[in-house]
C-alpha cells in the first residue's frame, strides 16, 4: 500500500471513531470541569477545515515535511496517528485536517536557535516533532489570538533515547475562542522533555498531555502559568505514566484567575509496576482574585509499584493580606502590591523555562494579561 | 505631630484601644511600654492604616491632618514608618527590588525624581554596610529565611533609606542579641533629628539605654494610663507594672 493509501485508511479509521464517540462530554472521564459538548457540536468540528501552521525561520539541521502532501517519507508515516492512545479529539483533527506540519531532528543534532511554529486560524491541524537519539531542540508554539471560533490541534512528540526536547507553548488572550490542543508523547531512555504551558484566556481552552516515560531515567518536567480574566476557562490536563525504572517527573503549575474566569488542572500520573525507583512530584497552585472566579485542581496518583517516590500538593487561595499590607505600608500603592505579589506567585512556574527570550516573551504577555485577571466579577 | 484623641478601635468587634490619647512631639523621642496584649501593635497599625483594624471613635492628626482619611502607601508617602513586629516574609520579591519599588513609590507620591538602579544600588549598599545586612541578603527574596536579627535589621535599613519624619518601632530589641541591639539603637540614634518623631514601643528598659526616650508612656488595657520621663522606665523594670500602674478593667 502506498503512503497516501495508508493514510486515508487510517484516517477513515479516525473518522469512524470521531462518529462513534462524538464529542468529549462531562460524563467522559476527564472532561468533567471541561464539557465541550455542551458548547460545540460534531458537525462544528467536522465542517471548521484546516488551521493555519507557520515556520518563517526553520533553523539548520531541522528537517521538515508538509502534511498536506499525502506521499509521507517513512519517519512520518510511523508517526502520525500512531503515537498514544486514541482520543475522540485527537482522531478528529486527524480525520478533518487537510495538513499540518511534521519536524525531524536527525541523531545527535542539537538545535540551539528555537524553532518557532506559529498557529493560526480556525480548524483542525496536526503537527509532529522526532527527535532521534541524542538530538536536542526547543520548540516555541505561539497561537495567535485570531483562532475564530475553534481550533482543535492535535501533536505527536517522540523522544528517542537520550534525545531532549524544549517545548513552550503559548496561547495569547482569545476571548471568543475554543481551542483544543492534545499532545502525546513518548519517551525512550534517558530522554527528556521541557514543557511549558501559558493560557491566557479563551472562552474555552484545554491543553492536555498525555507523556509516557517508556524507558530508563526517561524524564518530563512540565510548568505552566494561566492568567485569566473574565469567563475566561482554561483547563490543562495532564496524564504522566511511569513506564520505565527511575523515571523522573516534576510538574508545576500556577493559575491566576480574576472576574468569573475558571482555572482547572487535572494532572494524573500512573506509576507502572516495572517504574522501580521512579519519583513524581507535583504542585498546583491556583490565586482567585475575584469571589466568582474559580479553580479545580485535581492531583491523582495510581501507583502498582511501591518502590517509588510521589510527592503532590495542590492549594488555591487568595492574595496573603499580611503582605498586602506590608507592601503598603512601605508606600508601594494597592494595585502594583497585587502585582507584585502575583508575579511573585507566577515567578517559580516562569523561571523554569530554559529560555531567557522565551521567559521575557512569557512575562511580557503575563504582564500584558494581568489587568484582565485583577478585575473582580462584574 | 501627631495627636491622638479619644482613639477606640475594635478588632473582630472586640474593643482593644478604648480612649487612647497621646501627643507625640516634634523631633522627640517618646516609648511606650506596656504588658502583653495591652493594644501596642494595634496603635501601631492603625498608625500605618491596616485593614481590619475598625476605628470606632477619636481622632488622629497627623502635621494637621486626619491621618484617618488617607490609604496606607499615602502615609508611608507622607513620613509614617512602622517597623513591624513581626516583618512579613514574601518569596518571590527580591529584598533589593521591593527597597527600589518602595522608595521610588514614595517619591513619586510626593512628585519628587525616582532614582535609577545605579542611584539606588549606591544608597542601598553605603546604608546596608552600617547595619551589616549582606549583599547576599539584597538578593535574597523579602525575609524569606531570614533570623529574627536580620529581619528587624532590614526594617532599621528600611527606616534610613525611607527617611521618615514618623517612624513608630514596635518591639525593634525583641529577637536582638547584645551587638545587634547596640548595632539598630545606633542607627535608630543616628536618624534623631529635630524634624524626625519616633514611637518605641518595647518591653525592656534595656532598648531604652541605647535610645533615650524624651517621654515614656505606659498603655494597658487599651488606654495610656501613665506618663512620665525616662525614669519611668526604670521605675516600671523595678516594681512590674502591677505595682506602677492601675490597669483599668
Ligand atoms: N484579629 C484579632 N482578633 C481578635 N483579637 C485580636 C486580634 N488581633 C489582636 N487581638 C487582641 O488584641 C489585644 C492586643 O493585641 P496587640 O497585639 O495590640 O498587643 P501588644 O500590646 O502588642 O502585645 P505584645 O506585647 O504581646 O506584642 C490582644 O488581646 C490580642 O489577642
Ligand atoms: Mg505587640
Amino acid at each position: 500500500m502506498s503512503a497516501a493509501a495508508q493514510r486515508e485508511a487510517r484516517r477513515t479509521e479516525a473518522l469512524d471513531s470521531f462518529r462513534v464517540r462524538g464529542m468529549p462530554h462531562r460524563r467522559f472521564e476527564h472532561w468533567r470541569y471541561s464539557d465541550l459538548r455542551a458548547v460545540l457540536d460534531a458537525g462544528q468540528v467536522a465542517q471548521a477545515g484546516t488551521a493555519k501552521w507557520n515556520i518563517e525561520h526553520l533553523p539548520e539541521g531541522v528537517e521538515l515535511f508538509d502534511l498536506s502532501v499525502q506521499d509521507a517519507p517513512e519517519w512520518v508515516m510511523k508517526t502520525l496517528g500512531h503515537v498514544g492512545n486514541r482520543r475522540t479529539m485527537v482522531e478528529a483533527s486527524l480525520a478533518f485536517s487537510e495538513g499540518g506540519v511534521a519536524l525531524r531532528v536527525p541523531k545527535g543534532k542539537h538545535i540551539a536557535e528555537p524553532i518557532k511554529l506559529e498557529i493560526g486560524g480556525q480548524g483542525n491541524l496536526r503537527w509532529l516533532i522526532v527527535l532521534e537519539q541524542g538530538a536536542s531542540a526547543t520548540v516555541f508554539e505561539p497561537h495567535a489570538h485570531d483562532a475564530g471560533y475553534l481550533r482543535n490541534v492535535g501533536v505527536e512528540i517522540t523522544l528517542a533515547e537520550g534525545a531532549e526536547l524544549q517545548h513552550v507553548r503559548c496561547a495569547p488572550l482569545a476571548p471568543r475562542s475554543f481551542t483544543v490542543e492534545l499532545m502525546a508523547l513518548e519517551l525512550a531512555k534517558h530522554a527528556k522533555y521541557y514543557g511549558h504551558f501559558a493560557n491566557f484566556g479563551s472562552r474555552l481552552s484545554r491543553t492536555e498531555a498525555h507523556i509516557v516515560l517508556g524507558g530508563e531515567g526517561a524524564e518530563a518536567h512540565l510548568s505552566g502559568v494561566a492568567v485569566l480574566g473574565h469567563e475566561a476557562h482554561s483547563d490543562v490536563t495532564t496524564h504522566i505514566e511511569h513506564a520505565a525504572g527511575k523515571t523522573l517527573s516534576t510538574q508545576l503549575f500556577k493559575h491566576v484567575a480574576g472576574g468569573k474566569s475558571r482555572a482547572v488542572y487535572q494532572g494524573k500520573i500512573t506509576v507502572r509496576d516495572g517504574a522501580s525507583g521512579s519519583d513524581s512530584r507535583q504542585t498546583a497552585r491556583a490565586l482567585l482574585m475575584s469571589p466568582r472566579a474559580e479553580a479545580d485542581l485535581k492531583p491523582e496518583l495510581i501507583i502498582f509499584n511501591d518502590d517509588v517516590k510521589c510527592a503532590h500538593g495542590a492549594t488555591v487561595g487568595d492574595l496573603d493580606p499580611e503582605s498586602l499590607f506590608y507592601l503598603r505600608s512601605r508606600g508601594i500603592p494597592e494595585k502594583d502590591a497585587r502585582r507584585l505579589l502575583i508575579n511573585a506567585f507566577l515567578e517559580e512556574a516562569v523561571d523554569v523555562i530554559g529560555n531567557d527570550t522565551l521567559k521575557e516573551t512569557i512575562w511580557h504577555d503575563i504582564e500584558a494579561a494581568l489587568p484582565r485577571a485583577m478585575e473582580a466579577a462584574k | 505631630m501627631l495627636e491622638i484623641k479619644d482613639l477606640h478601635v475594635s478588632v473582630d468587634g472586640k474593643k482593644i484601644l478604648k480612649g487612647l490619647n497621646l501627643k507625640v512631639e516634634t523631633g522627640k523621642v517618646h516609648a511606650i511600654m506596656g504588658p502583653n496584649g495591652s493594644g501596642k501593635s494595634t496603635l501601631s497599625y492603625v498608625l500605618a492604616g491596616r485593614d481590619g483594624y475598625e476605628v470606632t471613635g477619636g481622632s488622629i492628626v497627623y502635621n494637621g491632618e486626619d491621618l484617618l482619611k488617607m490609604k496606607t502607601e499615602e502615609r508611608a508617602a507622607k513620613g509614617i514608618f512602622l517597623a513591624m513586629q513581626y516583618p512579613v516574609e514574601i518569596p518571590g520579591v527580591t529584598t533589593m527590588m521591593f527597597l527600589k519599588s518602595a522608595l521610588n513609590a514614595q517619591k513619586r507620591a510626593r512628585g519628587e525624581p525616582e532614582l535609577d538602579a545605579m542611584g539606588m544600588l549606591k544608597l542601598v549598599r553605603a546604608k546596608a554596610k552600617d547595619l551589616q545586612v549582606s549583599e547576599e541578603m539584597l538578593k535574597r527574596a523579602l525575609n524569606v529565611g531570614f533570623s529574627g536579627g536580620e529581619k528587624k535589621r532590614l526594617e532599621i535599613l528600611q527606616m534610613s533609606l525611607f527617611e521618615p519624619k514618623m517612624a513608630i518601632l514596635d518591639e525593634t530589641d525583641s529577637g536582638l542579641d547584645i551587638d545587634a541591639l547596640k548595632l539598630v539603637a545606633e542607627g535608630v540614634n543616628t536618624l534623631r533629628a529635630p524634624d524626625r518623631s519616633m514611637l518605641v514601643i518595647t518591653h525592656y528598659q534595656r532598648l531604652l539605654d541605647f535610645i533615650v526616650p524624651d517621654r515614656v508612656h505606659v498603655l494597658a488595657g487599651g488606654q495610656i494610663v501613665k506618663e512620665g520621663g525616662k525614669e519611668l522606665a526604670l521605675e516600671l523594670e523595678e516594681k512590674g507594672y502591677a505595682d506602677v500602674v492601675k490597669v483599668p478593667a
